[in-house]
């Protein structure tokens, strides 16, 4: 399948999936679930930063219409996109990224995605909450929903993946 | 020149970044504070019919549960109608009320998505200024408060809840009729908090807290919830009191919408009080 085309389709799921069940479902312990980072994690290797971050905005903006955050997704996730080439190239190998290859789970083996994916979503949890709430001496709440959140965000991730994406063929 | 031109091409990617970020980051105080359109909300049509099917789906889950609800307020309401009353004079005169004049008005509406974990949280109902809802009304459910109507679409709205950071509803304290503001802290969305109640006054455990209707967006003597706790504030001589909210807004669907008939005249005649001295009145 084409990229543009199989991409816009996982545009499109993530979007949804994030707005219509995510954000409606509440765990309680300030655990906020957010399955939509992986969509920009999956973009495939050699995805230009102009091309990662317009992509970042766009989707950040439309989920913030869904959840009345008025661009608190957007940011955060413009800084995910921003810190992905950094950390792709900090644990990546030293011929660089075979570019038929996928940055999943499956393709990359467990060790590098736990790290690189793991990183990034701390980032933009991080970001999140602490432009949600904004406050220093809350500190404490802000640093309690990121840990929560990105265990379960991550725990998500990885079921997600196996239903929406398949092993590349080339391995 | 050249300079220049280097410049950009060097950071042209951080650039970019700095645009988006704080193009995003203004969008995000700004909104929080007033918003100017409802396009970017869950106000607009778009949107809101993407939840109201989703909710179409979810709202049976309580079904049950809020059948139960309004039942007991059919119950409560049938209490009064006429047939329910035992008639003491004999002679059947209809009398036109001169001495009561309906000052609120309510407007039913249903919840279609709500979150209670955010700092922030909004509710958007399915009623909008077709059916005569403004901006600044007051929203409250069968069990007690619930918000601030936030922004208004011709079809949808988007409440501000008792569960943001400053929404400031003035409450009193039931026997001993103490004045304070509602506020909420953002970790439980089973408590909030009640500031500006000086601590030299003891105040029962589990008193009524209900609201003052000083302001004209709800009318007094609506619940809000109860005392739980109260604990010294450091350094000041005031209390903080714990408030445990009457309603759960996990699981809110039903809710009205007060159209207090009479506001205009109160925001007229508040008007005229020159602006140094409205600071230091209570609303």
């Amino acid at each position: 399948m084409n990229v543009v085309v199989k991409n816009s389709i996982r545009f499109f799921i993530f979007v949804m999936i994030q707005s219509l069940v995510f954000n409606q479902i509440e765990l309680g312990f300030g655990i906020h679930m957010m399955v939509h980072p992986l969509f920009i994690m999956l973009l495939p290797f050699e995805t230009g930063i102009f091309t990662l971050m317009t992509l970042a905005f766009v989707m950040g903006l439309i989920i913030d219409i869904f959840s009345n955050t008025y661009g608190l997704h957007a940011s955060s996730l413009l800084l995910m996109a921003y810190m992905r080439p950094v950390i792709f190239k900090f644990y990546g190998p030293r011929e660089g990224y075979d570019p038929l290859k996928e940055p999943s789970l499956f393709d990359m083996g467990s060790r590098w995605f736990l790290f690189v994916f793991g990183y990034l979503l701390l980032i933009h949890h991080f970001w999140y909450f602490l432009v949600e709430i904004f406050r220093f001496d809350q500190f404490l709440l802000i640093i309690q929903k990121t840990v929560f959140s990105v265990i379960i965000s991550f725990l998500l991730c990885i079921v997600l993946q196996t239903f929406l994406i398949k092993k590349s063929k080339s391995k | 020149m050249r300079n220049l031109i280097a410049f950009f091409r060097r950071f042209r990617v951080f650039l970019f970044f700095a645009v988006l970020q704080i193009f995003s980051l203004s969008l995000y105080i700004r909104y929080l504070s007033f918003p100017k359109n409802q396009y970017l909300t869950t106000a607009s049509v778009v949107v809101g019919k993407f939840l109201e099917v989703e909710n179409d789906v979810t709202k049976h889950f309580n079904l049950s549960k809020n059948n139960i609800a309004l039942q007991k307020e059919n119950v409560e309401l049938r209490k009064k109608l006429p047939q329910s009353l035992y008639k003491i004079g004999r002679t059947l005169v209809k009398i036109e009320d001169t001495l009561y004049k309906q000052q609120y008005e309510y407007i039913p509406a249903s919840v279609i998505n709500s979150s209670v974990s955010r700092r922030n949280n909004y509710f958007t109902i399915n009623a909008g200024y077709k059916q005569g809802i403004k901006r600044d009304m007051g929203v409250f459910s069968d069990k007690g408060v619930v918000g601030i109507i936030h922004n208004v679409s011709e079809h949808y709205s988007v409440v501000k809840t008792v569960l943001t950071k400053d929404i400031n509803i003035d409450v009193m304290i039931e026997p001993i009729g103490l004045f304070g503001f509602l506020k909420w802290d953002g970790k439980n969305a089973k408590k909030g908090s009640i500031t500006g109640i000086s601590n030299d006054i003891r105040i029962k455990k589990w008193s009524k807290v209900i609201t003052k209707g000083g302001s004209g967006i709800f009318p007094k003597g609506m619940p809000v919830g109860k005392v739980c706790d109260t604990e010294p504030i450091e350094g000041e001589p005031l209390w903080d009191v714990v408030v445990l909210f009457s309603e759960d807004y996990r699981s809110l669907q039903q809710v009205y919408v007060i159209k207090n008939l009479l506001i205009d005249e109160q925001k007229a005649l508040e008007g005229q009080i020159p602006p140094d001295e409205e600071d230091e009145d209570l609303q």
